[in-house]
């Protein structure tokens, strides 16, 4: 094994399971700013406890994303010394925004959201998810402008070898980048809004208590899943234009631009395999079949009329077993984007096997391993703690319990259950 | 325009272990023995700083890539060992303090505690024994990357780390001794007094192993800064404990802040204008001006932080106040 190929591994490892929480974050937290301000406005208290309900499920997820994305970021350095050796003066720029604008302020809105129940005013406490969700949309949106970087390079000149910066507003208007984030984007609402309907169809098969609030968070789910998967496709599709314009290689294309590009790399570069592993196309497949799968959601929305979708039952079961579908979906769709990149790790300007670190194999191995493992534990028990805490249902979450009556004696810890 | 940015990566990282250091801190005191109450109580004191502390790293992370790439290719490869244990550390406080509380079993809860204890020490030894690495010098070469790792395997580097260790546990003490409920506060205030000696015979001894490290004494640029902020650093300990004896915790927080974030300030002055020194070849080593980004991105960051830096700080100052002072019987109750 060489120390390129752990390399990628690790990447592909840590970039995957970041991704699976990442998109439900995104999801989720676009559907609890709706409830939240619902409760702001209505003061109906259904809203505050589906808001506690969901939110607490919400901030479980947001604990893997964060242990994740810290590691990816400094992956960068650790593993791709390359990568920000040639390149970083422009691909690291909109990281850097990144951490800045967004990272930094999300988790600091976060932190005083957990703990502003009861302490905070309710609109202040309003004002800071929609920070939250803000700064996770920008958050979302830098990346991809890097990300849609690495994809189309632009904006930048060579000198000595090493890229600069020339025109960020061109990394803005990059055309591998807007209807890329609008897919990203929609396929987090698919994900937050499937996540939303299974957890609750879960609740009505087992005939749980609060029968109302989850009939509610169904019919949220399942209109958000239904007006998602529809923006999903749009914009799925709308990307083959510019894909095919600017890289005419990715899903093993043969046409005469393809070939072109080839012959002006194998001038430029030398002779090399430069169409990207048959994976990429595979995964692109699969991507679209599921993605058409999942829209037969919209067959369900006329059985939303009296709740036929809960007195029939079997409507729930497959909101339940579709589940994983839009999760396998979103790899999918990210293998296809990056794989297809190959053999680049900036298309046309960086070759991957230049922007690897060099650090020695065994060194690259136990560090894959150490992680992978690391990582994969702390997914696993993150999803059996979702997973337990959707089915508890929504008696008592412990986010925004009301403190203790101030004639108790004076002891932090709550009664718990 | 590099050392402006140098600066402001030099305050972000160091406010980075001052901010995340009490959490480290707070996260090795779990390991003192009080019981399960007694850890929740120290986990709630933390409670909503939590998640604002540990994203200064993420954005010095950032500003390091942003601003100075070529650095931070070099410094995290060539540094690996010290980089993933540091890292390590990191994520496993992260998740354990988040998710301890989320079981109801008790049993399960104190598993949680210990992996917070396991990660603390090695977020707290692997930054401290980064920041040896840099003031040791790397054997960077001719081509521009660092030969190795096995560079870092030094006992100055093992000192340093535990002398972050002793650093951090103190700090977290006297955190505790700001936050808990009065009575709490006076036993853990006596732990952090006892704490404080511990801490200044591990910068001692550090500094005298630095001191004695040939590698040191030739990668060092500036040694008269090199000698007065250890000096400084003993200072603040000792001003932690005077302020502590005479029950002013609030004080001695600034103090132990103040010793948290010197070592940062120690290596970015003492190696001045280098910020990684080569062992092997002195004509690699690399300067920070060389390190940094070229002029249209140093510039187009400067437009973005600017701006945004008041809003940053404003938002955290704001977490701070809301949530200042005791926590009580009524202290919302999460972690």
């Amino acid at each position: 094994m060489d120390t390129l190929l752990l390399a990628r591994l690790q990447f592909a490892t840590t970039t995957s399971i970041h991704f699976l929480f990442v998109i439900v974050t995104l999801g989720l937290v676009t559907l609890l700013v709706g409830m939240q301000t619902a409760w702001v406005l209505t003061g109906n208290p259904k809203w505050e406890r589906l808001t506690r309900y969901w939110g607490q499920l919400y901030v479980i997820n947001y604990v893997l994303g964060i242990a994740t994305g810290i590691v990816m970021e400094f992956q960068f350095g650790l593993n791709w010394s390359g990568l920000s050796r040639y390149v970083g003066n422009v691909f690291g720029a909109p990281l850097a925004i990144e951490t800045l604008v967004a990272f930094f302020l999300e988790s600091t809105f976060l932190g005083m959201w957990i703990f502003g129940w009861h302490r905070l005013g309710k609109g202040v406490h309003l004002a800071l998810l929609w920070g939250v969700a803000i700064t996770a949309y920008a958050s979302a949106f830098w990346i991809m402008v890097a990300n849609s970087w690495l994809q189309n390079p632009v904006g930048y000149e060579v000198r000595d070898g090493i890229a600069h910066l020339t025109d960020f507003g061109a990394l803005l208007t990059n055309p591998s980048l807007g209807m890329a984030f609008g897919h990203v984007v929609s396929a987090a609402l698919l994900v937050g809004g499937m996540l939303m309907a299974a957890v609750s169809a879960g609740h009505l098969i087992r005939r749980t208590p609060d029968f109302a609030l989850f009939r509610t968070s169904l019919r949220i789910g399942l209109v958000t899943a239904a007006l998602a998967i529809t923006m999903v496709q749009g914009f799925g599709f709308a990307q083959f234009g510019p894909v095919g314009a600017v890289q005419p290689t990715k899903f093993g294309g043969d046409g005469p631009e393809s070939q072109a590009l080839i012959a002006e790399w194998t001038t430029r570069f030398g002779p090399g395999d430069y169409t990207p592993p048959v994976l990429a196309s595979v995964g692109l497949g699969f991507m679209i079949l599921i993605g058409f799968t999942l829209g037969c959601v919209w067959l369900l929305l006329p059985l939303l009329f009296r709740d036929w979708v809960i007195r029939l039952r079997f409507p729930l079961w497959l909101i339940l077993l579709a589940l994983p579908l839009p999760f396998i979906a979103v790899i999918l769709g990210w293998i296809s984007r990056e794989v297809g990149r190959q053999p680049w790790v900036a298309y046309g300007l960086l070759p991957t096997e230049q922007a690897v670190s060099p650090v020695s194999a065994p060194l690259m191995l136990t560090s894959l391993i150490g992680f992978s493992l690391l990582l994969g534990t702390l997914a696993v028990t993150n999803w059996v703690l979702l997973a337990r805490h959707a089915r508890r249902g929504a008696a008592d979450p412990a986010l925004g319990r009301p403190p203790a009556p101030p004639s108790e004696p004076a002891h932090p810890e709550p009664a718990l259950l | 325009m590099d050392l402006a940015w140098y600066a402001v990566l030099g305050l972000f990282f160091a406010s980075y272990l001052v901010l995340a250091g009490y959490d480290y801190g707070v996260g090795l005191l779990l390991a003192r023995g009080v019981g399960p109450a007694g850890r929740r109580e120290a986990l709630t004191a933390l409670g909503p700083f939590f998640l604002g502390n540990e994203v200064w790293l993420v954005a010095a992370v950032g500003i390091l890539f942003g601003a100075f790439p070529l650095l931070e290719g070099e410094l995290l490869a060539g540094c690996y060992p010290a980089v993933v244990g540091a890292l390590v550390g990191v994520i496993l406080v992260t998740v354990g303090v988040q998710l301890r509380s989320r079981p109801d079993d008790e049993r399960i809860r104190a598993r949680w505690d210990r992996v917070v204890v396991i990660g603390s020490a090695l977020a707290a030894l692997g930054w401290g024994a980064l920041l040896a690495a840099l003031l040791q010098g790397v054997p960077l070469q001719a081509d521009g990357h660092v030969a190795g790792v096995t560079h870092l395997a030094t006992p100055f580097a093992a000192a340093a780390g535990l002398a972050m260790v002793t650093l951090v546990a103190v700090h977290g003490a006297t955190f505790l001794t700001v936050r808990l409920s009065a009575e709490a506060a006076a036993v853990v205030g006596r732990t952090a007094r006892r704490l404080v000696p511990v801490a200044l015979t591990a910068v001692a001894l550090a500094t005298v192993v630095g001191l004695l490290s040939a590698r040191v004494r030739d990668a060092v640029q500036r040694p008269a800064v090199a000698v007065l902020l250890p000096v400084l650093l003993v200072a603040a300990l000792l001003a932690a404990r005077a302020a502590l004896t005479r029950q002013r915790p609030g004080w001695a927080l600034v103090a132990t802040g103040a010793a948290l974030a010197l070592p940062v300030l120690l290596v970015g002055a003492a190696l001045w204008p280098y910020v990684l020194v080569s062992t092997t070849d002195p004509d690699a080593s690399l300067r920070v001006a060389d390190a940094a980004a070229s002029a249209p991105t140093l510039r187009l960051l400067g437009w973005v932080a600017l701006p945004l830096l008041p809003a940053l700080l404003g938002f955290q100052a704001m977490c701070w106040w809301v949530f200042r002072g005791r926590t009580d019987g009524r202290a919302p109750v999460y972690w």
